[in-house]
Formats: structure tokens, C-alpha cells, sequence
């Protein structure tokens, strides 16, 4: 409800209640403050009345006909029956038109069970259809896109999926194609319906035509055990659903959550689910051999090992031989057990940072969601939101839709959607923040001197009086927390820049490495990360599958994912949120936290009681207000900043931008069989006119070289959105890893094969 | 006296029905040599019944499951692909059991079923040395494809298969064979049998 004072209220009357709500608000708002259910099928309070389906009517009193109670607004003095035999009588009337063609398929739909339309038409529809003619017949089990399967004759055309399509994600590819009894959802351009939010339609579908195909006939909806938990995918903690049915996770589903998801779910987030049951996961400890093979060992000894190397690194060369990184994709009672045992051992050289990101707190002007869908300018500095952070992203088209411009700051591609200008540096914002009253700034937490300038900026504006909210949307879902809860370096101790060099040096001992996969995402690279791993006496691992770094380790660990252990986690905004176990875990793993627990009473060391660590984890992010962009989060090679955006000379050489993508990643995307379809394949994203420039045609193989370092075999893409002399690629793909090259630095192109030579190639 | 003759009496008349139960036929038959014809609408064993094309009826829907009260029944969907058509629809049961021990016979599961997939059919007699050997999965509820395709409750009358021909009087004595084994299990029986005696 909003907080202005200046609100008309306007009194009605509904099945005999009295009701006193805002002037404008829809009747069929008005009715849920007196518990009355009025049915619906095309209204959604997050899509608005569309006035379809017609099964809202309800009786006006001194109106003439049955009014639909989604599309009239309540006006003082009105009377309302929602039940009654006049309304039933309209409403019956309404199902057998809904249900002249609609098939019998409820016992094979997945919708069966929790279906709007089967309720409705036990509540108000006839036994029997008066149809004398055969119901009419449309293709069922269509094939939409890579997440949906859609049935044509049980579709009703509420075109909740079209309407979402078009206010919520502003994508508008699903339409109703043809009229009357022919109409059939489809995409307007006839190709696959891909969204990064395409399963969000079926769970608008209030029937069984959208359905999707990782949850296709898995279960009925009353076999599901469900658990309420948070989505730890990212870094904007969408509220989540998890149902289990047989100690196997079946589906997600998002859930009301207004303050942090606004009801939506990512596709990563609802469909990355298959890896919990993969039969690739580790489950139990395994040692390295000198011989260089693993071996099974039990949990008793592994604990044991990893304690005498740490009691015995600590002897022999004091605490500095010791490092961990690890914490971003923990639970923040995992990451205080973590700092707390490592610190007690004397150990200083603890990061969070795996990746790119150097930070993760947005400072003093740190902003909730709701803040962000209030703009009236949000600001992208650096990495889209719309890949690191989706459901961040509908948040930001929220906001464009109340009427904010969007601005993209950065070499990036913008594939918001929405973007109404993109610039190259952050000194061009200030025409565009002349004018406005709200801003807020979304940072990928990069490069600390762009998120410094923005900093600067948003402090210039907060003293003109502008209400200003940052963010920073991070690339590990708990980055906040680790940051907050002990997990960054203090007082000049090594980051893990400085922890892998001191490796490479041969200076490290023991380096425990908690649910991280620097081979892949760490800017040094994975030759660096191999070399010092394979320089330092012991590294310990723990992790779910044998990813690139685990493959490396002395020990590895097997580990627990997110819906597999109870624990809580800071959001980007810094909302603390619980986190259930909704899922049975393999036998013989075990979650960080109680590793770290096994681990602090191997090594005498005490720790804080588990009852205290979640208020501990909750007081810390307080403590914590570091500066947006503060100039001790930089990374000590970071020389780039000033050239992002810059238009490279495309003949000698284009300018590398590291995108990322919410379906890369060698953990759980790279484990999940399911998401096979939507994992992106290596790819080198031109504009049309860097294209042209260097003679690259859309579909061909190009490699890009800088130095010693190469990117092999990438599929050329050419974009009308890109900017001119930059190349995009993927960040975090097992079959390319990016991670070596600089976001913004030189490469050249080479060995460029045609599309034609490539699939000849291919074929021999 | 009154009292007297009036127990006489009582005593009498309560030798008279005992002596009368003595001299009736006894309703005690030597099973299993001799077995009692069922009630009409007997509920023994399940059975997975086709169609005519052999396709099998069960489209995995798990209502028979949610129906059961005594939550005996476990069924799996699946999709069927157009290389491996089980049945009609979309769906079929990947897995489908149920647990005999646990079952009540009580058919509310024959009730539930969209397309007269399960049936109970009149068979009782499947004792065993093993509680694993009570959970039927699907090669044992199925009706076998050489083995037609299962037969409908009311097509039974008198809770024998009409194609016996002939209605078995009460408590007459039944060819095991034709009779209780008239079921696709019975066919099987009849197979080993004759392998036996061969």
C-alpha cells in the first residue's frame, strides 16, 4: 500500500461486508480484504486485468448485467454479491465456454491436481457439455522452446504467458496467433521461445498448456514434499519452492515475495535441479596418491589429514604457509566456522574472491529492491545484470516500465531489453543524471576504479539531494556475506591474487579451497592456478562433482548443495534469508559447516556455538560499510579500466569483453543433463561493423590470441548491440575458459574459418 | 414346577438346533481340492489390463495411488516416445506397484482408474515365503501381450471369467485351472504345468 497520506479511500459493500479500500483499486483487490475468492483465469496482480476469461463476473447492484470484477474499479456506495445464484449462473455459463473445447486430459496433465480450471469447474461448471459436434482439435505437445512443451486445445487464451512476456520480461516474443477457436499461443517470429524467464509462464499458465519439460510427467502435484527455501544460484536470493518425490528434487517454484523476487524466478534458478541427483557427484573423500590417483578414504581420516597438515604447516612454518579461499557460495554460519578456525589457528591469508569480482558491498548507499524499482534512472556499470543477476534485471525492466531510463555503463553488450542508452564511460553519465530525482547504480563489482567513479558520483548526487541506491550484483551468491563474515583479507594479508602467487613462490602449505573453482573463473588463469596448486604440499577441496580445480586437489571433499543443508545468506541488497534443506543429500557427504566443525574440534579449537553463529552472521553486515569502489578491493594488476569501452583499431586488433552468461559455469550447469540445451556453446560476439572490418561472417570459427594465451574455436555472432571494436566471450565455460584474459585488453583475431570450411572441417 | 418344566422345554429346544446343525450339510469343503465359489464382485489380485491393439491402458496418472487408503500403490510416469509407444496418450507408467500386503482389497483403485487399467481380479491365492516377493511391479500386474488383454469386472459374472463358458454352481468344486487361474497368472500356471508333466 503506499505511504501517501493524500489516498482516497472509498467505502463499498461486499457479500454484506463493509470495505474501505484506496480509491482506483479493482474490485477483485477489494474483495480478498473480506476472504472472498473470486475466480480468475486472465487476471494477475502482477499483469493487471486483461478482461478475457470472464470468470470473474460478480453482481453490482443497480447495474444491469453481471460485471467482471477484475477490470471495474470500486466507486463509493457500491454493493457487491461475488456468490449467489445469478453469479453462479454466469459463471457456469462463462466454464462451459472455457470448456467447449477443452480436452480430458486431466489425469496425463501435469497441471492436474493444482489446476485453475479444474477447480472452477467443480465449483461452478455443469457435469456435462451440451456439445453435440466433436471438440475441436489443435497440436498437442508442441515443442516451443528449449524449457517449454505447450498444448494448443487445453489453452484457454487467458494470454497470461504473451502478457508476461510482453509488461513483465518486455521481450515480446510469445503471441496468440489466429483468431476464434483456431487461436494458438506461438512466438511471433516462428522461432523457439527463449527467455532466461520462460518458466515463469507456467506457472501464469492457469492451465496445463505451458508446462515444462524438466518437470514433464515427474510426479502429480500432491506427491511433492515442499519445502520453503531461498535460491542460492545468485546473488538476489529469489524466494523458492523445492518439491521432492522420492528423495529426488522435481521441480521449483517460485513463491510471493514481494520484497526480494517480485514472485519471478530465473531459468537457472528453476531449472538447474537434475546435478542434486547426478550420478557424477563425489560422495565420498578422496585422497590424491603420490602416484596421482585417487583413492576413497573415510571421513574420520580425511578430517584427520587435513587438521596434521594445517597443525603441521603452522609448526614448521608458521600461519602464513596457510591459506583458504572460499565462502561466496557458503551459508554464512559455514563462512563464520570457516574465518573463526582459520583465524584461530593464525591464519590470515583467508579471500572470498574466485573470480573477477573484488567486492561485494554496496557501501553506505546500499538499496533495497524495491528502491530499484522506484528509480527513475538506474545506472549498469560493467557486467549486464541481466546474466549475473536475472531476476535483479526484471526489476530494472520494473522500473523502465514506471517509467526510468535505463543507461548501461561498460564494454558489454546491453541485452536488457530495455536499455535506452549505452555508454562507454562513467565520466559520460553526468548529462543523464542531471535530471534525475532517484538513481540507482547496479555494479558487477569488477574494477574498482569504475565502481570509485561511480562512487564519486552517487556521492556528488546524495549531497545535491538525489536519493541515490547501490548494488552490486555479484558472481558468487553469498559474496556479501563472505565478505562481511571474515573471508576478505585485513590488514595487508594476501587476497587470492596474492595467496596464489605466494603458492607459485612455493611460500603455501596447506590451501584449502571451500566450494570455489578458481581453473576456471580466476583472472590469473588456469596455468597460474594449476602451477600453484601443484606447488603447494596439501590443498583441500571440497566440492560437490570433480570440477577443474578439485581434479587437482590433494584431498577433495565431497560437499552439499544449497537445498541440502539449513543455514541462512545475505542477499545483494543485504536482507538476511533463511535457507532449508529440501532435499535428501547423498549418502556420505557433508555440509561445509560440519566438515568445519569436525575440523575446528580435530584441531582443539573452539568455535562459536552453532545457536549464536546466525545472529553473529546477521550483526556482522552492519559492521561493514565499506565504500562502493573502495580502492583497497582493487586488484594490484588492474591497468585496464581506463581503455574499457574505447574503440579498439579493429585491424590490429579488437578490445576482449568477458560477458557472462546465467547458464555458464562448470558446477552445477556443467553437471545438470537436463540443461544440456541451454548451455551456451563457446561464442565471439562482434558488432556488424567490427565484423565487417575484419572480415568475420556470422557462424564462423575464430580463435583469438593474446600472447601465449588462446581462445579456441569460437562461433562468431554479430550483433546490432555490441559495441564497435570489441569482441564478447562467454566467461566460465568449461570448454573455453576466458578466465585468463583481462576484461578489456588486446587480442588478435586468428585463423578465421568460414562457416562453409568449418562444417567441411567437421565433417572430415 | 412351572419353572421346571419351563427349563425342560428350553433345554429341549436348544439340543433341537444343535441336533438340527448336526444333520445338515456341512459348509466345511476340503481346500484346496474343493474351493466356494465367490461372491459375484469378489476383489482378489490386480491386474494390468490393454486394449484390443495391445497398447497398454495405464497412463501413469496415479490416481489409483492417491486414491488408496491403504497407500499401497506407487506409480512413475513417463513420456512415451514415438519409437516406444506404450499407450495411447502422452503418458504411461514407467513403475507401477503395489504392495499386496499392504493392499486391503478394497478397490477403490479399480474405481479411480480414467481407462479401466487396473483391475481385481477373482485370483486370492498368492501366498509366499517372502514380504518382497508381495510388492507386484508391472511384470507381474501386466497382462503379458501374447496373454489378451485382461478382462473387465463385468465381464466376469459370478467373479468367473465368462470366457470359462460355463457359471461354476455354489460351492461346487473348481478346477483350479479353469476356475481361480482364470486370470493371465492361470495361464502361466498352466504353461508351467504342462511343462511339468512334459
Amino acid at each position: 500500500m503506499s505511504a501517501r497520506v493524500d489516498v482516497k479511500l472509498v467505502n463499498l459493500t461486499i457479500d454484506g461486508n463493509p470495505v474501505r479500500v484506496p480509491e482506483g483499486t479493482l474490485l477483485v483487490e477489494a474483495a480478498k480484504a473480506v476472504t472472498t475468492d473470486i475466480p480468475v483465469y486472465c487476471y494477475h496482480p502482477k499483469l493487471g486485468p486483461a478482461g478475457l476469461c470472464r470468470i470473474c463476473l460478480v453482481d453490482i447492484e443497480k447495474a444491469p448485467k453481471l460485471q467482471i470484477a477484475c477490470n471495474t474499479t470500486v466507486t463509493e456506495g457500491m454493493v457487491v454479491h461475488t456468490y449467489g445464484e445469478k453469479v453462479d449462473a454466469g459463471r457456469k455459463a462463462v466454464m462451459e465456454f472455457l470448456l467447449l473445447n477443452h480436452p480430458l486430459d486431466c489425469p496425463i496433465c501435469d497441471k492436474g491436481g493444482e489446476c485453475d480450471l479444474q477447480d472452477y469447474s467443480m465449483a461452478y461448471g455443469a457435469s456435462a457439455s451440451r456439445l453435440a459436434d466433436p471438440k475441436s482439435s489443435k497440436p498437442k505437445a508442441i515443442d516451443l522452446g528449449p524449457t517449454i512443451v505447450l498444448d494448443d486445445e487445453r489453452c484457454i487464451v487467458c494470454q497470461r504467458c504473451s502478457r508476461f512476456d510482453e509488461i513483465i520480461t518486455n521481450e515480446r516474443s510469445l503471441v496468440v496467433k489466429d483468431r476464434g477457436q483456431r487461436d494458438v499461443i506461438a512466438t511471433a517470429s516462428g522461432e523457439p521461445y527463449r527467455s532466461n524467464f520462460s518458466g515463469n509462464v507456467t506457472e501464469l499458465c492457469p492451465v496445463g498448456a505451458l508446462t515444462s519439460k524438466t518437470y514433464r510427467f515427474k510426479s502429480r502435484p500432491w506427491d511433492n514434499a515442499r519445502t520453503h527455501t531461498t535460491c542460492t544460484q545468485c546473488s538476489v536470493g529469489c524466494a523458492l519452492n523445492v518439491d521432492e518425490r522420492y528423495g529426488a528434487i522435481t521441480r521449483t517454484m517460485s513463491d510471493e515475495d514481494d520484497a526480494v523476487s517480485d514472485g519471478w524466478l530465473c531459468d537457472r534458478g528453476r531449472y538447474n535441479i537434475a546435478f542434486y541427483g547426478d550420478a557424477r557427484r563425489i560422495t565420498t573423500p578422496m585422497l590424491r596418491t603420490p602416484t596421482g590417483e585417487f583413492v576413497q578414504i573415510g571421513w574420520d581420516d580425511a578430517i584427520e589429514r587435513w587438521a596434521k597438515h594445517l597443525r603441521d604447516a603452522v609448526a614448521s612454518d608458521g600461519a602464513d604457509s596457510i591459506a583458504a579461499i572460499g565462502g561466496g557460495r557458503l551459508l554464512n554460519e559455514e563462512i563464520l566456522v570457516l574465518a573463526q578456525t582459520m583465524r584461530a589457528l593464525g591464519v590470515t591469508h583467508l579471500d572470498w574472491r574466485a573470480g573477477r569480482q573484488r567486492q561485494a558491498s554496496p557501501g553506505a548507499y546500499g538499496g533495497t529492491y524495491v528502491d530499484l524499482e522506484t528509480a527513475d534512472l538506474v545506472v549498469a556499470i560493467g557486467r549486464p545484470p541481466s546474466q549475473t543477476a536475472p531476476v535483479l534485471d526484471l526489476r530494472i525492466r520494473k522500473a523502465v516500465r514506471n517509467g526510468a531510463r535505463y543507461v548501461t555503463v561498460g564494454s558489454h553488450p546491453s541485452d536488457s531489453f530495455v536499455v535506452s542508452s549505452h555508454l562507454a564511460r562513467v565520466s559520460d553519465l553526468a548529462a543523464h543524471v542531471e535530471s534525475a530525482t532517484r538513481v540507482a547504480f547496479v555494479w558487477d563489482g569488477i574494477d574498482a576504479a569504475v565502481g570509485a567513479q561511480a562512487a564519486e558520483l552517487a556521492e556528488s548526487l546524495a549531497a545535491r539531494g538525489t536519493h541515490v541506491s547501490t548494488f552490486v550484483a555479484s558472481e558468487q551468491s553469498n559474496a556479501r556475506g563472505a565478505e562481511a563474515l571474515g573471508m576478505s583479507p585485513q590488514n595487508g594479508s594476501a587476497d587470492s591474487d596474492g595467496i596464489f602467487a605466494a603458492a607459485r613462490a612455493g611460500k603455501l602449505r596447506v590451501l584449502s579451497l571451500l566450494g570455489v573453482n578458481p581453473m576456471l573463473h580466476h583472472p590469473l588463469g588456469a596455468s597460474a592456478i594449476r602451477d600453484a596448486i601443484e606447488r603447494t604440499d596439501f590443498v583441500v577441496c571440497t566440492e560437490l562433482f570433480l570440477t577443474e580445480t578439485a581434479k587437482l586437489a590433494h584431498l577433495v571433499l565431497p560437499a552439499r548443495a544449497a537445498f541440502e543443508k539449513s543455514g541462512h545468506v545475505y542477499d545483494l541488497a543485504g536482507d538476511v534469508l533463511a535457507v532449508n534443506a529440501g532435499h535428501t543429500a547423498p549418502e556420505g557427504t557433508l555440509a561445509d559447516a560440519d566438515m568445519l566443525v569436525a575440523l575446528a574440534a580435530e584441531l582443539d579449537v573452539t568455535i562459536a556455538a552453532p545457536d549464536s553463529l546466525h545472529a553473529q552472521a546477521s550483526a556482522a553486515i552492519v559492521a561493514t560499510a565499506t565504500a562502493f569502489g573502495d580502492p583497497k578491493f582493487a586488484r594490484a594488476s588492474d591497468a585496464t579500466s581506463e581503455t574499457i569501452g574505447s574503440k579498439g583499431d579493429a585491424r590490429n586488433g579488437v578490445r576482449i569483453a568477458i560477458a557472462a552468461n546465467i547458464f555458464s559455469g562448470g558446477g552445477s550447469v556443467y553437471f545438470d543433463e537436463r540443461l544440456a540445451a541451454l548451455r551456451p556453446s563457446p561464442t565471439a560476439t562482434f558488432a556488424r561493423e567490427t565484423a565487417a572490418t575484419l572480415g568475420v561472417h556470422a557462424g564462423d570459427l575464430v580463435d583469438l590470441v593474446a600472447g601465449e594465451r588462446t581462445l579456441v574455436g569460437l562461433v562468431a555472432i554479430i550483433t546490432d548491440t555490441a559495441p564497435s571494436g570489441v569482441v564478447t566471450v562467454i566467461d566460465g565455460l568449461p570448454d573455453a575458459p576466458a578466465n585468463e584474459f583481462a576484461d578489456g585488453e588486446t587480442v588478435a583475431l586468428a585463423n578465421v574459418r568460414s562457416a562453409e570450411r568449418a562444417l567441411t572441417a567437421g565433417a572430415v | 414346577m412351572q419353572s421346571v418344566i419351563g427349563g425342560v422345554v428350553a433345554l429341549a429346544k436348544g439340543f433341537a438346533t444343535t441336533l438340527q446343525f448336526a444333520f445338515q450339510k456341512k459348509p466345511t469343503v476340503s481346500y484346496p481340492n474343493v474351493k466356494i465359489q465367490h461372491a459375484p464382485r469378489f476383489h482378489g489380485l490386480h491386474e494390468l489390463r490393454r486394449y484390443d491393439d495391445g497398447k497398454e491402458r495405464c497412463i501413469g496418472c496415479e490416481l489409483c495411488s492417491i486414491a488408496c487408503p491403504a497407500n499401497a500403490i506407487t506409480v512413475i510416469g513417463a513420456e512415451n516416445t514415438p519409437e516406444d509407444r506404450r499407450s495411447p496418450g502422452e503418458r504411461f507408467a514407467a513403475r507401477y506397484e503395489i504392495d499386496e500386503l499392504r493392499c486391503i482389497f478394497c478397490g477403490l483403485c479399480e474405481e479411480a482408474c480414467p481407462t479401466d487399467a487396473i483391475v481385481l481380479t477373482p485370483r486370492f491365492e498368492m501366498a509366499d515365503y517372502r514380504r518382497s516377493s508381495f510388492i507386484y511391479s508391472k511384470d507381474r500386474l501386466l497382462v503379458p501381450q501374447d496373454a489378451g488383454k485382461g478382462t473387465a469386472p463385468d465381464e466376469r459374472p459370478n467373479g468367473i471369467p465368462s470366457d470359462l463358458g460355463s457359471v461354476i454352481e455354489q460351492k461346487s468344486t473348481v478346477d483350479i485351472m479353469a476356475g481361480y487361474g482364470a486370470t493371465h497368472r492361470g495361464e502361466i500356471l498352466k504353461t508351467e504345468r504342462k511343462g511339468l508333466a512334459g
